[in-house]
C-alpha cells in the first residue's frame, strides 16, 4: 500500500514537472529548427540551429537591445530596492501620526492599472522633453523612471522589517550611530534575503515590462528585448525558428538572475508570508 | 480634537493629490505648441513587417529623387496603435512619427478621434490614380489624409492536385459563389479527405471578405450607423459560414502559426485570403507548381463581384515639423512613381493600388511557384473591381460582439435573433 502510495505520488509529480517543463523544452527545439517545422510542431531537435541565430543577428540589433534592457533593469532593481527599503523600513520603525493612512493610499494605488495613468505619465514625460531632453520621451531614463517606485515593494519591505528585531535600532542609537547608518550598518545586512527575493522580483518586471517601454521608447537604438520580440512575430509570414531563437536568449538573464538567488529568494518569500 | 485632526490630514493630502494629478494633465499645453517652427532635419517613419511594409519604404528612399534623411522604425501593427494612440491622446506631439502606416480599417477611428493630427496631403498626389476602394477610408470630409498603399485584393489559392483528384480545375473555380464553394468542398473531402479552409474562430476576417464583396459593411455609409440586423449580406455570409463548419470540411486554427501550419503540412485545399498570403505558401518549397490563385468567390445576390479586400494600409503624415518634407516625399514615391512600383512587385512582392503601375512589365511576370499563371496581374485585374465600402470606426469592435454571436448561432440560435442582439449590443456598446 505505501509502495504504491509512492508510486502515485511520483506519477502525479512527475507528469506536474512534465508540464510545467514543456514550454521550455518546446521553447527549445524550435530554436532548432526551420519555421515551417515549427508551425507543424515537430518536436524532435532539428539543424537550424545555427541558421536560426546568424538570421536573428543579421536582422536585428540583439545586441543593442541587450544592452539596453540590462541597462534598465540593473538600475530599475538598484533604485527600486533602494526607496522601496528606504521607505518600508520608515513606515515600520518610525512612529509618526497619519502614517498608516497614507500606508492605505498607498496600497490604494496599486490597485491604478498602469494603462490607466499611462496617457498622463506621456504627457508628464512629452512636457519634461522641452526643459529636460535628457529626461524626456525617447530615453531610457524615461523607461527607468516612473517603475522605481512602486507601493507593491514598500508594502513587501515593510512586512519583512515587522520580522526585524527593533532592539538594534535602539542599540546602534546608543552607540553612536546616525539613522541612515543604523538603516545601511544594521538594518541592510541582516534582511540580505529580503533584499535578494525583491531583487529578483524587481529585475524579471523590469526586463520583462513591455506597455511603458514600448510607448516611451520611439528610437531603434533605445529597443528593449521585449519590444524586439515583438517586432519580429510582426510580419505577414513570421519566421519562428528566428523568435525562438530570440526568446531564448531573452530568457536567460532573468533564470540566471534567478538561479543565483534562489536559495534567498524562497528564504524571502517564507518570510514575507511569515511576518 | 484628534479625530478632527485626521480629518484635516486627510483633506489636505487629497487636495495635494488632485493639484498633483491637475497640474500633471494641464502643464505642458504651452510646450507642445512651442515647439512647432523648427524643422527637423530627419524625417522619422512607423512601419511593421520587414519583408513587407519596411522593405518597400526602404526602395522608395533610394527611389526618391531628392536626399532625404529617412529614418524608418520597425514596429509591431499593435504596437504601432497602441503607441500612436496613447501619444496623440496626450496631445503631446513629442515622439511622434512624420509618417506612419496604418491599416485601412483602422484608419477612420485615428482621423475622426484625432482630427487635428493629420496633415492633409490630397494637394500633393492624384488621387485619381489611384484604386477607388482606397479613397473613402483614407480621407475625411473630403480631405484626403492618407497615401494609398498595398492592396489585400483576395484570391482563392487552391492546391490543384487535390482539386484534380476531386475532378474539379481552374474553369470549376473561376467566378463561383460561395454556395458552390461549398459544394465543391465537400467534393474534395469526399474523394480525397482533405479538408477545404482553415479557419479561426475568433477571426470574422472571411465574412468581412463576403460582405464587402457585395458592397457592405458591419456599418451604413456614414461610417457610424450600426448595419447588422437589416444587412443582408451578412446575413447571407452567416449562413455560408454555418453551412461550411457543418459541411465538416473546416480545419479549426487558434492563431496565426496554426493557420500558415494548415495549408504549409498540406492539410486544406484552399486559402481564400488577401494577397499577402502569398509569400507564407511560397515558403513552403516542396510544394510549387501545386498551386494555383481563382478569383475570390462571391455572395449569391445581386451586385455581388468576385472581388474583395482583407487588410492593406495607407501612409498618413503627422501634423509636426517635418510635414511637407514628408509629403513630398510620399508623393514622390508612393503617389506617382510607376518603375518604382515595378521594383515593389519584383522585390518585395507588394503589390500597390497605384492604377497606372499596372501597365508595367513587372505586372505581367510569370509566377513559377504558381505554374507560371500571370499572379499579379490577376491580382491587380481584381483590384480594381473591389467595391468601395466605408469601414468607419468600429470594425474590430463590432467584430468581437458577432465572433460571439457566431458561436451562438453555430450552437442552433435562429439567425434573426443572432443579428438583433448583435445590432443591439453594437449600438449600447458605442453609444
Amino acid at each position: 500500500m505505501r509502495k504504491f502510495k509512492r508510486i502515485a505520488t511520483y506519477t502525479f509529480l512527475s507528469i506536474a514537472a512534465l508540464v510545467s517543463i514543456f514550454p521550455f523544452l518546446w521553447m527549445l527545439v524550435s530554436m532548432t529548427n526551420k519555421s515551417v517545422d515549427v508551425t507543424k510542431g515537430r518536436l524532435l531537435p532539428g539543424t537550424h540551429l545555427f541558421e536560426n541565430f546568424k538570421v536573428l543577428f543579421e536582422s536585428v540589433d540583439m545586441l543593442t537591445a541587450l544592452v539596453n534592457s540590462t541597462i534598465i533593469a540593473v538600475i530599475t532593481t538598484f533604485l527600486t530596492l533602494l526607496i522601496g527599503s528606504l521607505a518600508g523600513y520608515g513606515f515600520e520603525i518610525y512612529r509618526s501620526p497619519g502614517k498608516d493612512r497614507i500606508f492605505n493610499i498607498l496600497l490604494l494605488s496599486m490597485m491604478i492599472p498602469f494603462a490607466a495613468i499611462m496617457i498622463p505619465l506621456y504627457r508628464l514625460f512629452g512636457g519634461i522633453s522641452s526643459s529636460m531632453p535628457f529626461l524626456g520621451i525617447d530615453t531610457l531614463a524615461a523607461a527607468i523612471l516612473p517603475t522605481i517606485i512602486t507601493a507593491f515593494f514598500i508594502f513587501f519591505f515593510r512586512q519583512n522589517t515587522k520580522m526585524f528585531a527593533k532592539d538594534l535600532v535602539e542599540a546602534g542609537r546608543i552607540d553612536g550611530l546616525s539613522e541612515l547608518g543604523i538603516f545601511f550598518r544594521i538594518y541592510l545586512p541582516t534582511m540580505k534575503t529580503t533584499y535578494a527575493a525583491a531583487a529578483i522580483i524587481a529585475f524579471m518586471n523590469s526586463w520583462n515590462n513591455y506597455l511603458w517601454p514600448l510607448v516611451v521608447l520611439q528610437s531603434p537604438e533605445n529597443q528593449t528585448i521585449p519590444l524586439l520580440i515583438s517586432n519580429l512575430g510582426a510580419g505577414y509570414s513570421p519566421d519562428y525558428g528566428v523568435i525562438m531563437a530570440a526568446i531564448v536568449i531573452a530568457t536567460l538573464p532573468t533564470a540566471i538572475v534567478f538561479f543565483i538567488m534562489q536559495k534567498h529568494f524562497v528564504e524571502g518569500m517564507m518570510g514575507s508570508v511569515k511576518g | 480634537m484628534k479625530y478632527f485632526q485626521y480629518r484635516k490630514t486627510w483633506l489636505l493630502m487629497l487636495t495635494v493629490v488632485t493639484f498633483l494629478v491637475l497640474a500633471a494633465c494641464s502643464s505642458d499645453d504651452a510646450n507642445s505648441n512651442a515647439d512647432g517652427g523648427e524643422e527637423p532635419d530627419k524625417i522619422t517613419a512607423w512601419a511593421w513587417d520587414p519583408h513587407f511594409n519596411i522593405a518597400a519604404l526602404e526602395i522608395a528612399k533610394e527611389a526618391y529623387s531628392e536626399d532625404i534623411n529617412l529614418e524608418i522604425i520597425e514596429n509591431a501593427q499593435d504596437d504601432i496603435v497602441q503607441k500612436l494612440n496613447t501619444g496623440l491622446s496626450s496631445g503631446s506631439m513629442k515622439g511622434m512619427p512624420n509618417i506612419v502606416l496604418i491599416e485601412d480599417q483602422r484608419a477612420q477611428s485615428f482621423l475622426q478621434s484625432y482630427p487635428d493630427a493629420f496633415y492633409p496631403i490630397g494637394e500633393y498626389f492624384n488621387t485619381d490614380d489611384f484604386a477607388n476602394y482606397k479613397l473613402a477610408p483614407t480621407s475625411l470630409d473630403g480631405k484626403q489624409y492618407g497615401l494609398p498603399f498595398d492592396t489585400g485584393v483576395t484570391g482563392l489559392f487552391f492546391r490543384t492536385d487535390y482539386l484534380q483528384e476531386a475532378g474539379y480545375t481552374m474553369e470549376d473555380l473561376t467566378n463561383i459563389t460561395w454556395q458552390e464553394y461549398i459544394e465543391i468542398g465537400k467534393d474534395v473531402k469526399a474523394k480525397t479527405g482533405k479538408d477545404m479552409i482553415s479557419l479561426d474562430p475568433n477571426d470574422l476576417g472571411l465574412i468581412r471578405v463576403m460582405i464587402q464583396s457585395a458592397g457592405s459593411w458591419y456599418v451604413e455609409e456614414d461610417g457610424e450607423t450600426v448595419n447588422l440586423v437589416d444587412n443582408e449580406p451578412l446575413r447571407k455570409a452567416f449562413e455560408n459560414y454555418k453551412a461550411m463548419i457543418e459541411a465538416d470540411f473546416v480545419k479549426a486554427n487558434s492563431d496565426w502559426s496554426q493557420f500558415i501550419a494548415a495549408f504549409n503540412s498540406g492539410d486544406v485545399a484552399t486559402v481564400p485570403s488577401g494577397n499577402w498570403i502569398a509569400p507564407s505558401i511560397e515558403a513552403e518549397e516542396s510544394q510549387a507548381g501545386k498551386w494555383a490563385v481563382a478569383p475570390i468567390p462571391r455572395l449569391n445576390m445581386d451586385g455581388a463581384v468576385n472581388a474583395s479586400n482583407q487588410g492593406g494600409s495607407s501612409f498618413y503624415v503627422l501634423d509636426i515639423p517635418g510635414k511637407e518634407k514628408a509629403a513630398e516625399f510620399l508623393a514622390d514615391t508612393f503617389g506617382s512613381n510607376s518603375d518604382f512600383y515595378q521594383d515593389l512587385v519584383l522585390d518585395v512582392g507588394a503589390l500597390g493600388t497605384y492604377s497606372p503601375a499596372a501597365d508595367g512589365e513587372a505586372y505581367q511576370a510569370e509566377n513559377d511557384y504558381f505554374s507560371g499563371q500571370t499572379v499579379i496581374s490577376d491580382f491587380s485585374a481584381w483590384t480594381e473591381e473591389i467595391p468601395s465600402v466605408n469601414y468607419g470606426l468600429h470594425t474590430y469592435a463590432i467584430e468581437d460582439i458577432l465572433a460571439a454571436e457566431m458561436q451562438n448561432y453555430l450552437k442552433g440560435k435562429d439567425l434573426d435573433k443572432v443579428l438583433a442582439d448583435a445590432q443591439a449590443q453594437a449600438e449600447s456598446q458605442l453609444k
